[in-house]
């Protein structure tokens, strides 16, 4: 868990783990930060009165510990909680959510690859919000804030009526092999 | 038939008398009145001689006889009424026979061209009824063509509106449990990448 100073994250830079990719999974991020900054707070005041050494950084969740190891954070150090809480709460405050409809339950690896993808190419601290819309399909249909995109099977279905009806007619597709 | 006999023989009797009185009138003219002597006598003896000739069996024989003339004469008036009415009677029964035969031909005829009229009539309205029914059945199939034209340029409009959701429907319901998120996963991130800069930019602008 420890790690030099040298090789930390500033603030600003710190970056949200694929596992969370939730406002809830955040919100639980935040509740659980201020049980351990409380828990850690109570172990100082016993450990000066018995005169212990820093005390033990007790069970976390597989969330936070995957926040602060991707952030070479160290929960130990009240610094860093202080970070981590500061960011999460920017992440709160601040993070755009993306709303994507799947036909069926995506997998963790599936959601994980998505939310990679969005955060790498869309936002750095982009939110996700998983919708299930058995009708589309294949695809999926992704709504962001003022906007959706039907990237659907439906949708591209439609898109290529023209292909389809000419198909229908009996007329060649254009690049089928003769 | 007793008192007619009766009235005959007396009208008989009384006719001879008349006959006796103008005889001896006549006689006693011609002999003159120097004769009137004599003629009292003859009438005195004729008035007595009548009922010795004029007796009861001359009387019963006179009934007897005018009884049988009259028997006689009835009998042959009888032949000759029964005569007279055999021969009205077939005369009558013929005029029967021709009057029926010919009050029957004449209803027959009569009731034989009501038929004639009536079959015409019935003839015409049949030809009436199929000529509308032809024309009813010929609009209505025109009707059911249109209809069915118009029901099927309908139905393809319909179908070429939905075919989209048609297919789709399709693909859904036969692989539609099949069809694996992980596998559809480069065509989602592709999809992503071609919208990938309207998605960033609704996102900045969003947030």
């Amino acid at each position: 868990m420890e790690r030099s100073k040298n090789s930390k994250n500033e603030p600003s830079e710190l970056a949200l783990p694929t596992l969370v990719f939730g406002t809830v999974e955040v919100h639980r991020l935040q509740r659980e930060l201020e049980a351990l900054e409380e828990f850690m707070q109570q172990a100082a005041l016993r450990s000066k009165q018995q005169a212990k050494a820093q005390p033990e950084l007790p069970r976390v969740s597989r969330l936070l510990d995957a926040l602060a190891s991707e952030n070479q954070r160290n929960l130990l150090q009240a610094q860093d909680r202080k970070d981590l809480a500061a960011f999460l709460q920017r992440v709160a405050d601040q993070a755009p959510t993306i709303h994507m409809s799947f036909a069926t339950d995506p997998s963790a690896a599936f959601t994980a690859k998505i939310v990679s993808w969005l955060r790498a190419n869309i936002h750095p601290l982009v939110m996700l919000q998983l919708g299930l819309q058995p009708s589309i399909a294949a695809g999926c249909i992704v709504r962001t804030p003022n906007r959706q995109f039907d990237l659907s099977l439906r949708h591209r279905f439609e898109a290529k009526r023209e292909v389809l009806m000419n198909a229908l007619d009996g007329q060649p597709l254009k690049g089928a092999k003769q | 038939m007793t008192i007619w006999w009766l009235i005959l023989i007396l009208a008989f009797i009384l006719a001879a008398g008349c006959a006796f009185i103008y005889v001896v009138l006549k006689l006693n003219k011609s002999s003159g009145l120097h004769t009137a002597t004599l003629a009292e006598s003859l009438q005195k003896s004729a008035e007595e001689d009548v009922d010795h000739i004029f007796n009861e069996e001359f009387r019963e024989e006179l009934r007897n006889r005018g009884r049988l003339h009259f028997e006689k004469i009835l009998g042959e008036n009888a032949m000759f009424l029964q005569q007279d009415l055999r021969l009205t009677t077939s005369q009558l029964n013929d005029y029967m026979k021709q009057e029926i035969t010919k009050e029957l031909k004449e209803a027959f005829a009569n009731y034989e061209s009501a038929i004639g009229d009536a079959k015409q009539l019935a003839v015409e309205s049949i030809e009436k009824t199929k000529q509308a029914i032809d024309d009813q059945r010929q609009a209505m199939g025109m009707q059911l063509e249109r209809e069915i034209a118009e029901e099927k340029v309908r139905r393809i409009k319909r179908f070429d509106a939905g075919m989209a959701e048609i297919i789709n429907h399709y693909v859904l319901e036969s692989i539609g449990n099949q069809i694996d998120l992980n596998d559809q996963l480069e065509y989602i991130l592709a999809e992503l990448e071609a919208n990938k800069k309207a998605i960033i930019q609704d996102v900045v602008n969003g947030a």
